[in-house]
């Protein structure tokens, strides 16, 4: 199209850019999402006022409304560890969002070990929580942290598992290589292996939220917000509410590109080739944002022994008998 | 797996355990799956949320708002402020005297109502004092959007409680066919159905007023004085009360004492009577009974006394309708019972007044005696027949007093009471015996000891 040619540091400048402006937006829509998807399947309106059309300002009006808010740090807490801790929460979360493919050229950096550090650095965040529970000088915060930190190891199993079979399926790390390498129907195919593998990222990807029905960490009634209980204003948008919607769209990204074919059209016919791949992505990424909006509303909190029981004695299981069967399948099939 | 705990024997009979058994077995998610189905269905059901305050909810006409009052028909009975849990209305009056509505009449006494304030922020709108109000001043009203910033507006006065008013609704109509009191309709039927052609009565003011009051005094008389049907003798048996309106005649209550010996006595007596008679009238006029046979039919003959005989008490208490019920009850029983002829003019001797008709009785004169105490035998279902001989408490005392003590409280000295008590017991019978109440058994009485 265009006859240029940037240098290195342009391009960079440029995708830092998209990048911050993606992930906030995403953050926002996604946070918008929640309120009125969340408020339709529980048979009400959620927010109507903030923006005037079915409120659609409503996150942008508590991003506002908590940037003006008193920065309150308690006097027994480790001042360091307590600012630093949202950054470790978002940074990682932030770089999620490199390695996503919107189209077949649009992918902020395509990596041959996409999937190997798109997992290695969604761990990252679970030390984040550890820090901002652990600084607040609040046994309730502590609680919660412990309780994350708990949860949030138990369930990266189940998800690198699942990645692992897609891996093994594609025969490359590269998520680029992954979509390509993805058939109609979706999700499905190999018979049984990608389904089960697309349920377990899913559950995992739920429990790596910390979203209910895996909330025990932040058991809003229980322990009021867990490791963020200390956290007030902006800083607890990053810790809290930022990092959580920012989760939830790069999760539905990734979900989307590991097992519902990324920028793919749905169903493999000529004439639907004309609506550009990114159409296609955020199609399926709202999908997959659904999901994980769907699932908050209908179930109930699971305990925290139940938590850690399904993900050591049935996901995890599960997922390497799977990795067992997929290895079975790529050398025979 | 986990699922080892839930597995339950499957050897149980009874219902529940089977219900338990099939409840805990492996539902391998798809009662997960179920949860979904519901909540995405309640994603594509229009939504019924009403915002307000864009939008306002359809209240129905029972919704419980504000309360209002209708300042004119609250007597200050105080009622509701007495039954008010809360204790959150306040109600002040003073009484004053009017001008007797006639001359030489007595003076009235009137309640005013200086404040009447109810403070909605006490109210918890039980509704208790719209129930308890016997004259239908206060309503309930929908509104309910009166909040204030301040908590002393939410008193309400007055002045903003009638202004309420305007928000109360219509009471519900009545269903098909349903009879509104003071209705004409059944005036008609009623008055078809009288045999006997009915002679119309044209009350003059003087006649009715004399025969009325003494009609109404000496009816009440009996009834009045209660148990003492004896006593009423031969006077009171030329009016002989009827049964069927005992309710207006309790009200005529106040007339007894002068009606007895205006009763008894000659025309003299009753001009004192007549003069007496309008001030115990709450309705207006000189006429009483020409109003008072503008019954509901509205018609001012003899017609409407009838009418009103008939209903037996279904009329709203006007006062004077009752003084001409007893006229012509016993005359419109009689045309119930079979369109009897009127009632033999026997009991001329002691009727005080006009000599009597062949066929039907005026109502200056009694009612038929015998008519009425043949009926009094025989009342009706509406029919109330005063109690004969209530016994009064105070009895001759049988019993020394004096005796009474000394014998109880030696009895219970000797019975081991302690002296304080001996002696409490003692003065109660002493007391006892004096009033002439019979004593309980076991206490020791002079006939015993």
């Amino acid at each position: 199209m265009f006859d240029i040619t940037l240098a290195t540091w342009q391009i960079l400048v440029i995708k830092i850019i998209v990048i911050l402006t993606v992930v906030p937006v995403g953050a926002l829509v996604g946070g918008y999402a929640e309120h009125k998807v969340m408020a339709h399947l529980q048979h009400r309106l959620g927010p109507m006022y903030p923006g005037g059309f079915h409120g659609w300002a409503t996150t942008l009006a508590d991003g506002i409304k908590f940037l003006y808010k008193e920065d309150i740090i308690p006097a027994a807490a480790d001042r360091k560890v307590f600012s630093l801790a949202p950054a470790a929460i978002m940074v990682p979360i932030i770089m999620t969002y490199l390695v996503i493919p919107i189209d077949r050229a649009l992918i902020v950096e395509d990596l041959d070990v996409g999937i190997f550090y798109l997992l290695a650095v969604g761990s990252l965040s679970t030390i984040g929580l550890l820090m901002a529970g652990w600084s607040s000088a609040n046994k309730y915060a502590l609680i919660g942290a412990l309780r994350s930190a708990a949860q949030l190891i138990a369930y990266e199993l189940p998800i690198v598992l699942a990645a692992v079979v897609v891996a093994m399926l594609a025969g490359s790390l590269s998520l680029i290589d992954i979509v390509e390498t993805q058939n109609w129907p979706f999700a499905i195919w190999p018979p049984g292996i990608g389904f089960i593998a697309f349920l377990l990222f899913t559950v995992g990807a739920v429990a790596e939220m910390t979203r209910v029905p895996f909330d025990m960490p932040v058991a809003e009634s229980e322990i009021i917000t867990g490791p963020f209980t200390e956290y007030s204003g902006m800083r607890y948008i990053f810790a809290h509410m930022f990092a959580e919607m920012g989760h939830m769209v790069a999760f539905g990204g990734i979900g989307a590109t590991l097992f519902l074919g990324g920028y793919q059209p749905i169903v493999p016919i000529p004439f639907l080739d004309f609506i550009p791949g990114v159409i296609w992505f955020s199609a399926k990424t709202m999908f997959m944002i659904f999901l994980f909006l769907w699932i908050r509303p209908t179930f109930s909190r699971v305990r925290e022994d139940q938590l850690q029981k399904f993900a050591w004695k049935f996901l995890i299981p599960v997922g390497l008998a799977l990795v067992l069967v997929t290895g079975a399948w790529v050398l025979y099939v | 797996m986990a699922v080892d705990e839930h597995r339950a024997p499957r050897t149980t009979e009874s219902d529940d355990a089977r219900r338990l058994v099939k409840a805990r077995r492996p539902g391998f998610g798809i009662g997960l799956l179920k949860g979904m189905a519901v909540t995405l269905k309640h994603l594509f059901k229009h939504n019924t949320v009403i915002q307000y305050p864009d939008e306002k909810q359809d209240l129905s006409s029972r919704t419980r708002g504000v309360i209002a009052l209708k300042e004119e028909n609250c007597t200050v009975c105080m009622l509701c402020a007495r039954e008010c849990p809360d204790w959150c209305i306040y109600i002040d009056s003073h009484k004053e005297t009017l001008a007797p509505k006639r001359e030489g009449g007595r003076p009235r006494k009137r309640n005013i109502l200086d404040r009447f304030a109810i403070d909605y922020a006490l109210c918890m709108y039980c509704g208790i004092c719209v129930e308890v109000c016997p004259y239908d001043a206060l309503f309930w009203s929908r509104e309910f959007e009166y909040a204030e910033y301040d908590i002393r507006e939410l008193t309400h006065e007055k002045e903003k409680l009638s202004d309420w008013m305007a928000s109360v609704l219509p009471p519900p109509a009545l269903e098909e066919g349903a009879e509104y009191p003071g209705s004409p309709t059944r005036a008609p039927e009623v008055a078809d159905g009288v045999a006997a052609p009915v002679k119309p009565v044209q009350a003059e003011a003087s006649d009715a007023a004399a025969g009325t009051p003494e009609r109404r005094g000496a009816q009440a008389a009996p009834l009045g004085t209660g148990g003492r049907p004896a006593d009423a003798g031969a006077p009171k048996e030329a009016k002989p009360d009827v049964g069927p309106v005992p309710g207006r005649q309790a009200e005529a209550a106040p007339a007894p004492e002068g009606a007895e010996p205006a009763a008894a006595e000659a025309p003299p007596v009753q001009e004192e009577e007549q003069q007496a008679a309008p001030s115990q009238e709450q309705a207006p006029g000189p006429e009483p009974t020409a109003e008072d046979h503008a019954g509901p039919g509205g018609r001012t003959e003899t017609a409407s006394p009838e009418v009103l005989g008939i209903q037996m008490g279904a009329e709203p208490a006007s006062p004077s309708p009752r003084e001409s019920t007893e006229t012509p009850s016993p005359e419109v029983l009689g045309i119930q019972m079979g369109g009897g002829p009127a009632p033999s003019p026997g009991a001329g001797e002691d009727a005080v007044g006009a000599p009597e008709e062949a066929e039907t009785r005026t109502p200056q004169e009694g009612p038929d005696p015998e008519e009425v105490a043949r009926l009094q035998e025989t009342p009706g279902p509406n029919v109330e027949v005063p109690n004969e001989e209530p016994k009064p408490t105070a009895l001759d005392p049988t019993e020394d007093p004096k005796e009474v003590y000394e014998a109880v409280l030696s009895d219970q000295l000797a019975k081991g009471s302690s002296p304080e008590v001996a002696e409490a017991r003692a003065k109660v019978a002493r007391v006892k015996a004096e009033r002439g109440i019979a004593r309980n058994p076991g206490v020791a009485t002079k006939e015993d000891s």
